[in-house]
């Protein structure tokens, strides 16, 4: 999504998505250390809330302070300004939280659903539920709304629409908060879901972000819904039938070769007016 | 320019704060230093610093007696590998063009120290590798290597004796962490169970990168093994446990010492980590009469001790004895001392190694989670040319 906007890769992203679940953490023991006797519902609630504000604050100090500056300076500027946030954003979680993996409390009750021999827990039809409702939230914003038109605007072409008087500097930031308080709740429902976090976990999450957008056409919403399904399914298979230790190579190979032949995508983009 | 202005304000006072520094740093005193690389940042930071404690502990200890060599400040230059190789070579690389460190501890990893060992080597600096369990390591025939930790060549066996002789598993899967440690562990191990009547259902590797084994363990579910062994370290250990549980994997779980660490029962949750059996390299530290004065201090400063805080203080010990039998800060010097090394008072008793550099210290303790704490089992030791099962004096 920034990329569309900005064409920047932004390679700190998966750190959001870690300081996300480090903030879903903070705010889950402050919570329990005041009031023992809340709801786990309105506990996750909270968490989420915290985790979204405090990274969409993080996402704009992002943007106003790393990329702002450089916008119109070469893209490789801004790509090494990406990875040098990614490292500073990993090294100043470890100093704040420490090294070790942190634990998270599972909070949601473990109920089990046997749907014709399938096994489903509580935890992963809230996911579901959230991811759905996000990306379905996102999609109308961007695709019905006046902000949402504003951003498929500058999308385009900036310098075109500042001159007809959009804002494309709030735009731009609020693009980035929208982006990370999601990276935040993903975060947060990543260490719900694994039990544990670590300052490292958003390196990985970074890149299989990335390879999802681009699997399912770079700066499309639900090519990149389409491409994380897609490439989640290739793993969880590789890692069944054939063997765990190819699980990444298998999936990436079939990235690989889809670029070979269809290079904008899955449900390919018009990348054509930019080039 | 206002540009230009910034600039400007920001370098002057820069430039006068570099000037205060280096007249601080002016009338410099002759230093010897012991070098320290570890991964001290990335995702295997905590281990690494839980060494670098150890290695302080034994440094602030021997400047504590006086100094090293008279005249001179002794000094630990920690250096960070990250557990990647590449980085790995690029530190000793860095030790070893400054020329006042004359010895290294170091690495965590095996694939980290395997690589080191040989630019070491080229520079003739004594290298004592706490932890690094790989028995190819010593092979490569560096006489600059030391190693004060028991090799997977005895760990595999000890886990493979445990396994079949003490547990009675007969269908066994192994999983390993894809790197030198837990590769070479899992081969060791594979050796020794071919050795024995058991079933191996399988071996497959999975990647430090990874959170979700759920596709691997519902496969192996799907084999129904007795036990499952896992070769690696204790963040993959522990997710592994509660993964088991999620999909539903009965039978018994083991692991190598790489997943023996205080957090592992947190993270994994204490009924997902209940009963699970680790290996770990050397006796329990807690009951070792020698290493007493060790731990009290140690978690009087640091809290909980780490798996290898002690390794690393016996490792960062042994470069002082050697500097200081040395008498000079040479490398040359510190390496011919270190081979007059006899019966060093340790923290696992006296201290020999043969002539690979590997510890005659050899023991491989067994450990068990019970009720959310680890509970010593015994201890495999070479007893006239066999490896024998001591239990623990009480289990309870």
């Amino acid at each position: 999504m920034v990329y569309g906007v900005v064409q920047l890769i932004n390679f700190a992203h998966g750190e959001v998505f870690m300081v996300g679940a480090y903030l879903a953490l903070t705010v889950m023991l402050a919570v329990s250390a005041v009031a023992s006797a809340v709801p786990w519902w309105l506990l996750l609630i909270l968490c989420g809330a915290g985790a979204m504000l405090g990274c969409g604050l993080l996402g704009a100090a992002i943007e106003r302070i790393a990329y702002r500056p450089i916008r119109h300076a070469p893209r490789l500027n801004a790509l090494i300004t990406a990875i040098g946030l990614s490292f500073f954003l990993q090294n100043a979680v470890m100093l704040l939280y420490g090294a070790v993996d942190q634990h998270m409390p599972s909070v949601i009750p473990s109920v089990r659903f046997d749907v014709g021999g399938v096994t489903i827990t509580l935890m992963q039809i809230i996911v579901w539920i959230s991811s759905a409702a996000l990306m379905v939230g996102l999609q109308l914003l961007v695709m019905s709304t006046k902000l949402g038109m504003a951003m498929r605007a500058t999308a385009q072409d900036l310098k075109a629409c500042a001159l007809l008087g959009i804002p494309v500097n709030r735009v731009i930031a609020i693009t980035f908060v929208i982006g990370s308080a999601f990276a935040a709740m993903g975060g947060m429902l990543f260490g719900l879901h694994y039990g544990t976090i670590n300052f490292h976990d958003g390196y990985m999450m970074g890149i299989k972000a990335f390879t999802a957008a681009v699997f399912g056409g770079i700066g499309n919403i639900p090519g990149a819904m389409v491409g994380g399904l897609v490439l989640g399914l290739l793993e969880a298979l590789g890692a069944g039938y054939l063997s765990s230790q190819w699980k990444n190579v298998f999936a990436f190979l079939i990235l690989v070769v889809l670029l070979l032949f269809k290079p904008t995508g899955l449900l390919g983009e018009r990348i054509a007016d930019r080039a | 320019m206002a540009r230009g202005d910034r600039t400007r304000r920001v370098i002057r006072p820069l430039a006068a704060l570099l000037i205060v520094v280096s007249a601080g740093c002016g009338k410099s005193e002759p230093v010897v230093k012991i070098g320290f690389a570890a991964p001290l940042t990335g995702d295997q930071a905590s281990e690494g610093q839980d060494m670098l404690r150890g290695a302080q502990l034994a440094i602030e200890r021997a400047n504590a007696q006086g100094a090293v060599i008279p005249g001179y400040r002794l000094e630990l230059v920690p250096v960070d590998d990250q557990r990647s190789p590449t980085q790995a070579v690029a530190a000793a690389k860095r030790l070893a063009a400054d020329r006042h460190v004359v010895a290294v501890v170091g690495h965590l990893n095996s694939s980290c120290t395997m690589p080191a060992s040989a630019i070491y080597h080229e520079a003739r600096m004594l290298q004592i590798t706490p932890v690094s369990s790989n028995p190819q390591i010593s092979r490569q025939g560096f006489d600059t290597f030391y190693r004060t930790c028991a090799t997977d060549d005895l760990q595999g066996p000890a886990a493979a004796l445990f396994m079949v002789n003490q547990l009675n598993a007969r269908r066994i899967f192994v999983l390993d962490d894809m790197t030198t440690y837990g590769r070479g562990l899992a081969n060791e191990l594979i050796k020794t169970l071919e050795k024995l009547p058991v079933e191996l259902l399988g071996h497959e590797g999975i990647s430090q990168e990874d959170k979700d084994f759920v596709p691997l363990l519902t496969k192996i579910k799907a084999l129904n093994p007795d036990l499952l062994f896992f070769a690696g370290m204790f963040p993959q250990g522990a997710l592994l446990l509660r993964q088991r549980m999620d999909v539903g994997l009965g039978g018994m779980f083991m692991g190598g010492d790489g997943v023996f660490h205080p957090s592992l029962i947190k993270l994994a949750t204490p009924n997902a980590a209940n009963g699970v059996f680790l290996t770990k390299l050397g006796a329990d530290i807690h009951q070792m009469p020698t290493a007493k004065e060790f731990v009290a201090l140690y978690e009087s400063r640091f809290g909980s001790i780490g798996a290898y805080s002690a390794y690393a203080y016996e490792a960062a010990s042994l470069a002082v004895w050697a500097i200081r039998a040395a008498g000079k800060p040479d490398r040359q010097a510190v390496l011919a001392a270190m081979k007059t090394l006899q019966d060093y008072p340790g923290l696992f008793g006296a201290q020999n190694f043969d002539e690979k550099g590997d510890s005659l210290i050899r023991d491989i303790g067994i450990v068990t989670v019970r009720f959310g704490r680890f509970v010593e089992l015994g201890t495999y030791s070479e007893k006239a040319g066999r490896f024998v099962f001591m239990p623990a004096p009480s289990s309870n």
